[in-house]
């Protein structure tokens, strides 16, 4: 069957995780993604463990479902194919440190001249006005500069960075493949490429509108509500008799009665200092403590099965040695195993989209630096003068 | 037309409630669509979410409903349901997150609709997927995160569990849903072809951990940030005299290095090891990070953080304070990328948002009409698609 991105090109000029993620979503939607390094490499992505087999985790999972090539675009022979895969291209992405790439000589106006149906990304942390324009930033320092260490830590006590360090690196990485797609359809109507600029710190507090909205609405900074949501309740952990805790989401008022009576609360449906989600927000400090009274009393098990038959969300606090054989997980693939020709059978991300009708994936592992430079140099019949200029 | 939006004369029918869905609907409003939010007599559920409220609209359901039009429609009665089916004729992208199952009894499922509008993009929106044993279960923002083990990355082991405290499995996952959609319109630009979508809020919450899950494969040590980070304690990054900072060495020469210690005083460090090669293990990620954490602190502890942001990023380092909304939300930097914009509210008065992110030289997003009052726009919309707006479907 045909896939969405059959027969668009990209030429990803992409480093470490942000750029590299977003384009290996494009490869499984069917694009053709021909990711150009260096010799060597950068060394965010080549150096970080855990490593399999010598090679970076960070580097292989964020380069699926592309070919590899080597070019030094420092050398004039080099930046010669680079503009001639450019022409033939229909997507370019970088996400080095604003003002690399124009050095290189494939700043934005370079590559238009060469392809004016470009659509040309040019994604960084910060930007490239203001005082920090141009400096580098990684997941953990866009985490500290965009407040949402502010808002996550226990109860009112100090915040604190998520550890999981790629989140706000996949989520500027989604934005880029988002922003891609609009440029395919934008140009499929008026038939011109563009340029679009993406930070790093404006998709980070894009993530956190909802909760920017508290503070742009109080003037008062939201304090960290441990596992609980600030705008609904109640919706936080309560810790059971067999001490597992379980999540549980009183999102919607009409979610209120069923759970009063899965807990046996049944008093507080007419409760009136309960009666709708605002008010529970308001008398959550004399709402909690009822309710935690009354789940320690029974096991996560006995809640799960009380609440599931009054259909209220709530779910255990898993870990990957129960996920990877979850049956959900499984029947969706949210988690799948791959081979790959270096580095054996490996767990991989699941794709986060279904299409009826033009599947996206499956899956390709990628490759290492430089593994198909040969192959897709001939595949679009240039010819590589650089071995025979260094031989003479 | 030069500085139309991209999505510039495509219609959406938007059936989602609550974060997610609207997040969705949002950004394709950003990019020029129509946007018809139909909501239920009581409103979208995240008109109630709160406080905060404004003049009575809830805080977090402005940031989500910008570029939208406000349509009531009882979908428990017939004609409501009618009205619904009507609409989704003449549009190009449906978007609905109901339970699985659900949308069949509604008349809106895309079999039902498929006929009548075969260039239709639809776009179902769950929390679990569309199979297995949780297809028909509801979700809700902290239940996704705990059952995709995010909580394993934040407090400590035997506390009581932190979540992330963005909406990140609702406002991701909404970025998921754009982008099926925009995918499957660039198809049927292509192909004249319309098709069914589908994402959800479990699995876009795993694929964003999947450089965890690969790391979990078979590594060659196990080392590795995206390893321990499930055991190591709280990260706040590193105290100074006057509020927390982080920081990452990872670009220096030697002589930063040796004039950065001279300036802390921390000369008895070049004879660590887990200091060797201009300190790129001692901070950040490197592998000796937490435990050196102290070293660093007691060096920071008569610095102001502005002197030591300044001292780092010198000797070619990152460094950034570890700021609140207060201090983000004034900062210079955001202030020059004018992260921020004004909307005016008809009742709620002017408020602040957060921009679309992308900036398109040529089709620009754009914001165009505030959040709509609870059926706005129900007359305005119906009465051209030859629906009498009635008591029982509004």
């Amino acid at each position: 069957m045909a896939k969405i991105l059959d027969g668009i090109r990209v030429f990803d000029l992409t480093i470490a995780a942000v750029g590299p993620w977003a384009t290996k979503l494009l490869g499984a939607m069917g694009a053709d993604v021909i990711k150009v390094e260096a010799p060597g490499g950068d060394r965010l992505s080549h150096a970080v463990p855990p490593m399999i087999k010598g090679s970076s985790v960070l580097y292989i999972s964020a380069n699926h479902s592309k070919r590899m090539i080597e070019l030094d675009l420092k050398r004039e022979a080099d930046r010669a194919i680079a503009l001639k895969i450019i022409a033939r291209s229909d997507v370019f992405v970088q996400n080095m440190r604003p003002g690399t790439v124009e050095r290189l000589g494939l700043g934005y106006d370079v590559v238009a001249k060469v392809n004016p149906r470009m659509i040309y990304v040019a994604a960084s942390a910060y930007g490239r006005i203001g005082p920090m324009a141009g400096e580098a930033g990684i997941d953990p320092t866009v985490q500290s500069f965009c407040g949402w260490c502010g808002i996550t830590g226990p109860d009112h006590g100090r915040g604190e960075l998520f550890r999981h360090l790629a989140h706000l690196d996949l989520t500027t990485a989604s934005t880029i493949t988002q922003a891609v797609l609009q440029g395919l359809i934008a140009r499929e109507r008026t038939g011109r490429g563009q340029l679009i600029e993406i930070e790093m710190l404006t998709a980070a507090m894009a993530l956190q509108t909802t909760r920017l909205a508290e503070y742009f609405a109080t003037g008062e900074q939201p304090a960290p509500l441990g596992s609980a949501a600030s705008t609904t309740a109640p919706h936080q952990a309560f810790e059971c008799e067999d001490r597992r805790y379980l999540a549980i989401g009183v999102e919607r008022d009409e979610q209120w009665p069923g759970f009063c009576r899965a807990l046996k609360l049944d008093d507080l449906i007419s409760e009136p200092r309960f009666a709708t989600n605002p008010l529970r927000v308001k008398h959550r400090a004399e709402l909690v403590p009822l309710v935690a009274e009354r789940v320690k009393t029974k096991p996560s098990a006995w809640w799960t099965i009380r609440l599931n038959h009054e259909n209220v969300p709530n779910g255990p606090f898993l870990t990957f040695a129960e996920l990877r054989r979850h049956p959900q997980v499984l029947a969706n693939g949210h988690i799948v195993e791959i081979d790959t020709p270096h580095w054996g059978r490996m767990h991989v991300d699941g794709l986060p989209w279904k299409f009826d009708a033009t599947p996206a994936g499956p899956i390709r592992a990628g490759g290492k630096p430089g593994e198909h430079t040969v192959d897709v140099l001939a595949e679009l019949g240039i010819v590589d003068e650089r071995d025979a200029g260094r031989l003479r | 037309m030069s500085h139309a939006g991209s999505l510039d004369g495509f219609r959406v029918i938007d059936l989602t409630q609550g974060l997610c869905g609207p997040f969705c609907t949002m950004q394709l409003g950003d990019a020029g669509a129509e946007v018809i939010k139909i909501e239920p007599p009581a409103g979208d559920f995240a008109r109630r979410m709160g406080p905060p409220f404004v003049a009575g609209e809830s805080a977090v359901f402005l940031s989500l409903n910008r570029n939208k039009k406000s349509v009531v429609l009882d979908l428990e009665t017939s004609s409501g349901r009618a009205a619904a089916a009507r609409l989704a004729r003449d549009t190009d992208v449906l978007v609905a997150d109901f339970a699985p199952g659900a949308a069949d009894g509604y008349g809106l499922a895309y079999g039902q609709l498929r006929a009548a509008n075969p260039r239709l993009v639809y776009c179902s929106i769950t929390p679990f997927g569309e199979d297995g044993p949780l297809r028909h279960s509801p979700g809700a923002e902290l239940v996704i995160q705990a059952m995709a083990e995010y909580t394993a990355s934040l407090g400590q082991i035997g506390d009581p569990p932190v979540r992330v405290g963005a909406d990140i499995a609702s406002l991701n996952t909404g970025i998921f849903a754009a982008q099926a959609i925009l995918a499957a319109l660039f198809h049927r630009l292509r192909s004249g072809e319309g098709q069914r979508v589908a994402v959800s809020e479990f699995g876009s919450l795993l694929h964003m951990r999947g450089i965890m899950w690969t790391s979990m494969s078979d590594p060659d040590d196990w080392y590795g940030f995206h390893l321990d980070h499930y055991t190591k304690p709280h990260d706040h990054g590193y105290r100074t005299k006057n509020g927390s900072m982080y920081f990452i060495l990872r670009r220096g020469s030697s002589e930063d290095w040796d004039r950065l210690i001279m300036e802390l005083g921390m000369e008895e460090v070049l004879a660590d090891p887990r200091f060797a090669d201009y300190g790129r293990a001692a901070t950040s990620i490197g592998r000796y990070a937490t435990e050196v954490k102290p070293i660093w602190e007691k060096a920071f502890a008569n610095r102001t953080r502005e002197e030591l942001v300044d001292l780092i990023k010198s000797v070619g380092g990152d460094a950034v304070p570890i700021m609140d909304y207060p201090s983000l939300t004034t900062h210079p930097q955001t202030a020059a990328l004018e992260a921020t914009a004004e909307v005016d509210h008809p009742t709620a008065g002017r408020f602040t948002t957060v921009r679309p992110v992308a900036r398109f030289s040529a089709t620009p997003d754009s914001i165009r009409i505030p959040p709509p009052t609870l059926g706005q726009h129900t007359d305005e919309v119906l009465r051209p698609a030859g629906i009498a707006p009635s008591r029982s479907n509004t």
